[in-house]
């Protein structure tokens, strides 16, 4: 049992800014969300082994140049392992219509494992920590400050259709922020109840009903605590006379510098090539 | 007392988050001593790493460098039955009430028992002991929703809900912030029938210089992740030049016996107690009288 078993905050990172004023942290965070869509965009796509080798060799070298340690990347994918696990064991058995090309190694009943679909098992995988390693970086070097004024600028043009920009860029925002506030209230809660005698995640995996029971005594309490930080919410936006659908004017405003526009391109540049250019594997 | 203290720290230290760039060190090297049946005060400014050494009490936290021995037992050894000492050193969190999660108040208090795998009947026992104690009736009470209960009676219940456990160390965390007087006060005698009656070992961590007054037979204080001075009340509340250099809060009966002094008259600073600072205060005025 290590010293740190209840610091959940640690193991969280959607929502953490470290500022350690890179290059990446003065980009435009129009620009940055821009880029960060293209990029996901381009590792969604890509299917081969190679394409995808690069696309995470470029997420790390974006670690690299944030002057994040990539350890906050890695414990970003550590609580999505099982869940990538789950994800390639249903893709390996039920995929095999879609994947059903390539040379066959197992044709057994309803089982049908092809290299084709050993491919996408693997490419999945490694979309999968591109995504949280690119996602990691964002949010790691934006704050979300900067972040909802980035989707508030970048929706923009969409009020024309009637979209509520503002409000959604505000829900984004309260999302965010309440993460490792919640973080916080869940691991005062898991360290309350284990005073009382609770156990979490000591009972056998097949208990399922035994082990789903141990984790009411945290939920049940932190779905309290939401309601009350909610009204809270509520309470303290309205004594500062927050008015849903009237005009805001916005304190930042944002210029595109000549960097921000390189960064732009170089991301279009790499995501044309990641999709067009033709990988052996 | 005995000679062996109950709990004893040695020169514990902590480092939050360490080998990340928000390391951030909570405890710098503290030690104390603590004797069974003791009512024991931990004081401090907000980040003064109080938190997290009362998280080392029932091993939530394990030593990092530093030792933290409960009961002959030593937090570092990595064989030891953490159940048995989270039943030993029962720990109240700031704000317990967010704690609470059964329908009914009986079901709540009975978590802890229920865990420690008790037979129905002791369980209900305990649930009837811990509740009378801290003055809840069994009878009118078990059977209530918790939703409905008052702040103060929720804050009763988590307590009962600890209590439930049969702890021979208490710990609290700020146990009255944000209680009514009347509440407060009520919770300041359970914990005193507590310590005194059950002869439960009691520490806790308070802001309200009044209410470490009540009941402290002995304060700690920390500062900066390591504990500054510890001593009597009378000690501490009576040096004027310590609680000065610390910026330790004084309980109102001193300051107004300071300010007396300040006067010229005659009164001994040490006189912290109400009854004792009242006797103060009618021996001057009675020499004002003459």
């Amino acid at each position: 049992m290590a010293s740190f078993e209840f610091e959940l905050t640690r193991n969280i990172t959607i929502g953490q800014y470290l500022p350690t004023g890179s290059l990446i942290h003065r980009l435009d965070p129009r620009i940055k969300l821009l880029a960060f869509t293209i990029l996901v965009i381009a590792m969604a796509i890509c299917h081969t082994y190679v394409g995808n080798f690069i696309a995470l060799a470029f997420a790390c070298y974006l670690f690299y140049i944030s002057r994040i340690p990539i350890s906050y990347g890695l414990s970003g994918v550590k609580p999505a392992i099982p869940f990538i696990l789950v994800l390639a064991v249903l893709q390996l058995l039920f995929y095999s219509e879609i994947a059903s090309g390539g040379t066959v190694f197992v044709d057994y009943g309803f089982i049908l494992i092809t290299s084709d679909s050993i491919r996408l098992v693997i490419v999945s995988a490694l979309r999968f920590i591109e995504i949280i390693f690119l996602s990691s970086v964002l949010t790691l070097s934006t704050s979300t400050t900067q972040i909802t004024h980035g989707i508030e600028s970048l929706l923009d043009p969409l009020k024309h259709v009637k979209f509520p920009v503002h409000e959604f860029a505000l829900i984004i925002t309260i999302a965010i922020r309440f993460v490792p506030t919640f973080a916080m209230e869940m691991e005062k809660m898991m360290k309350a109840q284990a005073s009382r005698g609770a156990e979490f995640g000591t009972g056998a995996w097949w208990r399922i009903i035994q082990r789903t029971k141990d984790v009411f005594p945290i939920i049940i309490p932190l779905f309290n605590v939401a309601m009350a930080r909610a009204e809270d919410l509520v309470l303290a936006m309205e004594a500062r006379c927050y008015t849903p659908g009237s005009e805001r004017s916005i304190y930042a405003k944002y210029k595109a510098k000549s960097t921000d526009y390189a960064a732009l391109l170089f991301c279009i540049l790499f995501a044309v090539l990641l999709l067009a250019f033709p990988f052996p594997y | 007392m005995s000679d062996n203290p109950i709990l004893e720290v040695k020169n514990l230290q902590h480092i939050y988050m360490e080998k990340t760039p928000l390391e951030h060190q909570a405890l710098t090297g503290v030690s104390l001593r603590v004797y069974d049946g003791e009512c024991i005060a931990i004081i401090g400014h907000t980040g003064s790493g109080k938190s997290t050494l009362i998280q080392h009490f029932n091993g939530l936290m394990r030593p990092q460098r530093g030792e933290v021995i409960v009961d002959g037992h030593h937090l570092s050894d990595p064989k030891l039955d953490i159940k048995g000492l989270r039943r030993k050193v029962g720990l109240v969190f700031q704000n317990p009430e967010d704690q609470i999660f059964e329908k009914l108040i009986g079901d709540d208090i009975a978590y802890g028992p229920l865990k420690m795998g008790l037979p129905l009947k002791e369980v209900r026992d305990r649930v009837e002991w811990a509740m009378e104690l801290v003055g809840l009736s069994f009878n009118e009470l078990k059977d209530r929703v918790t939703y409905a209960l008052s702040g103060g009676q929720k804050r009763k219940v988590a307590l009962a809900g600890v209590l439930a456990l049969k702890p021979k160390i208490l710990v609290l965390d700020e146990p009255t912030a944000g209680l009514d007087p009347r509440s407060r006060q009520e919770l300041l005698d359970n914990i005193v029938q507590l310590n005194k009656k059950e002869n439960m070992t009691v520490i806790f961590v308070s802001h309200n210089m009044e209410e470490v007054a009540y009941l402290a037979e002995r304060i700690y204080v920390l500062a900066d992740g390591r504990n500054l001075i510890e001593g009597t009340p009378r000690d501490i509340f009576g040096n004027n030049e310590t609680l000065a250099k610390h910026h330790i809060g004084a309980p109102q009966t001193v300051e107004i016996l300071t300010k007396l002094k300040e006067q010229g008259y005659d009164v001994n600073l040490k006189s912290y107690e109400i009854e004792a600072a009242t006797k103060e205060i009618v021996s001057v005025l009675q020499s004002y009288r003459r």
